[in-house]
C-alpha cells in the first residue's frame, strides 16, 4: 500500500472513532438526563413528558448499533475464544481472516434487508414518538450494519496483511 | 439443515462473532420458512420494545466510572475496618469487597483488574500463600453476579419477562450462602495464619467511613429508589449514574472531564457486543418458537426425566457444561427462553429458575477453555494460564457444591420473594 493511502486511512480511522466517540457521549448523557429529568418531573411537578419514555428505549437501540461498530473497531465482539489460546498464531490469524470475512458478508446481508425494510416504512408513512417519521429512527440499523460490515473487511484485511510482512498486527487497547 | 448447522457451529467454535452466527441461524430459518429476510431488522429493532433495558447501558457506564476512580481503594479499607478484626480477615475482606464490587460493575471482568491489583500484593505481604491468593482472587471477579444490580439478574428479568424487583431480592440469600462457603473455606485453608489484618478501632474505621460518606448511600439509592415504588429499574439505573458521575468527577475530582469519553467508550463497547447478541437473538428464539422447537425440547426432555428433581439435574449438568463455552450474556439471551417453557412444565419457578442458571454460569466464569476470568487473572497477574487453572480449582468446587445447594433449596431463592 502506498504511503498516502495509509496516512488517509488511518486519518479516516481517528475521524471515525471521534465521531463514535461523540454520538456515545451525546446519547449516554442524553439518557441519564432525559431520565433523571422524566424523575424530577413526575415527583416534584407531578407531570412527565410522553414521549420521553419512547425516546429513551429508542436511544438504547441506537446506543447498541453505535457500541456495536465501535466494539467492531477495536475488535471486541464477544466470540467463543477457544482456538487462541491452543492454536499457532499464523493459523488463529487464518482461522480469523476467514470468520471475519463471514461476518461481513452476514452483516452486509442485514444491512441489505434493514434498507429494504426502510423503505416500507418511508412508503407506509410509519411514525414514532407521536409523529416523527419511523425511518429516522429506524434508519440506524443499516447504517451501522454496513460499518460493521466494513469494519470486518478491514479488520480481515489487516490480518491477511499481518499474515505477509509480519507486521502491522491490529493493535487492541 | 444439519449442514448448516455444523457449519454454523464450526465457525462459532473457530472464533466468528456470536452475534453474526445466531444472525445466519435465524436468516437461514426465516428462509426455509418462506419468512421475507426483511423480518431481521424488525427483530432487531424490536430491541427498542423491551422494557427496562436502558438499565443495562447505564449501570455498566456507572461501575466503569467506579472502577476508573479510587472508589475500589475505597471500598478494600472500608470493608477491611469492618471485617479486619477477624481472624483471617484480609480473605473475607477480599471476599466481600469484590462481591460488592461485581454488582456494581456487572460481572465484566472488570473486578479482577481493578481490585484485584489491590487485594493481590496485600494477601502477599501478609503472608497468605501466593496460590490461595491467585485463586481467591480469580474466583471473586464473578461473586457478586447474583446481588442487585449485576447485569446478569437485569438481563435475565428482561428476556424472561420476570419483575427484576424479585429477582434481586431472590439473588441476596443465595449470593450470601456463596460468599459463606468460601469464607468458611478461606479460614479453613489459613488456619495456620489467623492473624489479623489489624484490631478493630472506632477512629480507623470512622476515618474510612468518612472517606467513603459520599459511596456509602450508593446501595441505598438502588435498592431503596426501587423498593420504595419511587423508581423503576432503569430509572434507578439513570439516578446512580448521575450520582456516581458527580460523586467522582465532581466531589472527589478523581477522574477527568477530559477521560470520560474514553470510559463511556469502554463501558459501551461492552454494551453494544451484548446488545447486538440480544437483537439478533430475538430474531432466532422468534423462529424457533414458530417453528415449535421448544415443544420438541420438552418431548425430547420429557423421555430423559419424570420428576422435577430429575429435571433439575438434567438443567445442572446442561448449565455448566454451556457455561464453559458460552458467556453469561449469551447464554441468557439464546438459552433462556427454550428452557423457560420446560422448567415451567416440572413447576420451577421462574425467578428459581434465574437464580440457577446464573449461579451455574458463573461457574463458567473459571471453567477451562473459556473462562473469561482465568485469562484476564493470568494476563493481569502474568502467571501461566495453567496455573491460574489449578490455583482457582479448590474454589471452583467450593462454588460448585453452593451451586447444587443453590438448585435443590428452591426456598433459598423464594423466600425473601413475597409470593405473588
Amino acid at each position: 500500500m502506498s504511503s498516502g493511502l495509509i496516512a488517509f486511512l488511518s486519518r479516516l480511522d481517528r475521524f471515525g472513532r471521534l465521531l463514535e466517540n461523540v454520538a456515545l457521549v451525546a446519547m449516554l448523557g442524553g439518557m441519564i438526563a432525559l431520565a433523571v429529568g422524566q424523575i424530577v418531573l413526575r415527583e416534584v411537578f407531578d407531570t412527565g413528558i410522553i414521549w420521553v419514555d419512547e425516546l429513551l428505549k429508542l436511544m438504547v437501540l441506537w446506543l447498541a448499533m453505535v457500541g456495536s461498530i465501535a466494539a467492531c473497531r477495536d475488535d471486541r465482539h464477544i466470540r467463543i475464544d477457544v482456538l487462541s489460546h491452543l492454536l499457532p498464531d499464523w493459523l488463529v490469524d487464518i482461522t480469523r481472516i476467514v470468520v471475519d470475512i463471514f461476518a461481513a458478508v452476514v452483516c452486509a446481508v442485514i444491512a441489505v434487508q434493514a434498507w429494504r425494510y426502510l423503505q416500507i416504512e418511508i412508503e407506509f408513512e410509519d411514525t414514532v414518538l407521536v409523529d416523527t417519521p419511523a425511518w429516522i429512527a429506524h434508519v440506524i440499523l443499516p447504517v451501522a450494519f454496513a460499518l460493521i460490515s466494513y469494519r470486518f473487511v478491514i479488520l480481515a484485511i489487516k490480518k491477511i496483511a499481518s499474515l505477509f510482512t509480519g507486521v502491522g498486527k491490529v493493535a487492541t487497547p | 439443515m444439519i449442514l448448516v448447522s455444523i457449519i454454523l457451529l464450526l465457525l462459532a467454535i473457530l472464533g466468528a462473532p456470536l452475534f453474526a452466527v445466531i444472525a445466519t441461524s435465524a436468516m437461514f430459518g426465516f428462509h426455509r420458512d418462506d419468512t421475507d429476510l426483511m423480518n431481521m431488522a424488525l427483530e432487531i429493532q424490536s430491541i427498542a420494545d423491551l422494557p427496562f433495558l436502558a438499565a443495562i447501558p447505564l449501570f455498566t457506564f456507572a461501575g466503569y466510572v467506579l472502577s476508573e476512580s479510587d472508589a475500589p481503594k475505597r471500598l478494600v479499607r472500608l470493608t477491611g475496618a469492618m471485617l479486619g478484626w477477624l481472624p483471617g480477615g484480609l480473605a473475607l475482606v477480599a471476599l466481600a469487597a469484590c462481591a460488592f464490587f461485581t454488582a456494581f460493575t456487572g460481572a465484566s471482568g472488570v473486578t479482577i483488574i481493578a481490585l484485584g491489583a489491590i487485594l493481590y500484593p496485600a494477601l502477599k505481604h501478609d503472608g497468605y500463600p501466593d496460590k490461595f491468593n491467585l485463586g481467591l482472587v480469580t474466583s471473586s471477579g464473578s461473586l457478586g453476579l447474583l446481588f442487585a444490580p449485576s447485569l446478569p439478574l437485569i438481563l435475565y428479568g428482561v428476556i424472561a419477562e420476570v419483575s427484576i424487583d424479585s429477582l434481586f431480592l431472590a439473588g441476596i440469600l443465595p449470593g450470601m450462602v456463596m460468599l459463606a462457603m468460601l469464607s468458611v473455606w478461606s479460614l479453613w485453608v489459613n488456619r495456620d495464619n489467623r492473624k489479623p489484618l489489624s484490631s478493630f478501632s472506632w477512629r480507623a474505621t470512622a476515618a474510612v467511613l468518612r472517606e467513603s460518606i459520599w459511596e456509602i448511600p450508593l446501595p441505598f439509592v438502588v435498592l431503596g429508589g426501587i423498593y420504595s415504588g419511587f423508581l423503576a429499574v432503569s430509572e434507578a439505573a439513570a439516578v446512580t449514574a448521575l450520582y456516581v458521575l458527580i460523586v467522582e468527577v465532581v466531589i472527589h475530582r478523581e477522574i477527568r472531564l477530559s477521560e470520560l469519553p474514553q470510559i463511556m467508550r469502554a463501558s459501551m463497547l461492552l454494551v453494544g457486543g451484548i446488545l447486538i447478541i440480544l437483537g439478533v437473538s430475538l430474531a432466532s428464539t422468534n423462529y424457533m418458537i414458530s417453528a415449535g422447537i421448544p415443544q420438541m425440547l420438552l418431548e425430547y426432555v420429557a423421555s430423559l426425566v419424570s420428576s422435577p428433581v430429575s429435571f433439575l439435574i438434567l438443567l445442572l449438568v446442561f448449565l455448566l457444561v454451556l457455561g464453559a463455552i458460552l458467556d453469561i450474556f449469551s447464554a441468557i439471551v439464546l438459552v433462556v427462553p427454550l428452557i423457560l417453557p420446560i422448567a415451567a412444565e416440572y413447576g420451577v419457578h421462574e425467578v428459581h429458575l434465574g437464580i440457577v442458571f446464573l449461579a451455574a454460569m458463573q461457574l463458567g466464569y473459571m471453567t477451562p477453555p473459556v473462562g473469561l476470568n482465568l485469562f484476564i487473572a493470568s494476563y493481569r497477574f502474568e502467571k501461566p494460564i495453567m496455573h491460574v487453572y489449578s490455583a482457582t480449582f479448590p474454589f471452583l468446587i467450593i462454588l460448585m457444591l453452593s451451586v447444587i445447594l443453590i438448585t435443590f433449596w428452591p426456598a433459598l431463592s423464594l423466600w425473601l420473594v413475597a409470593s405473588p
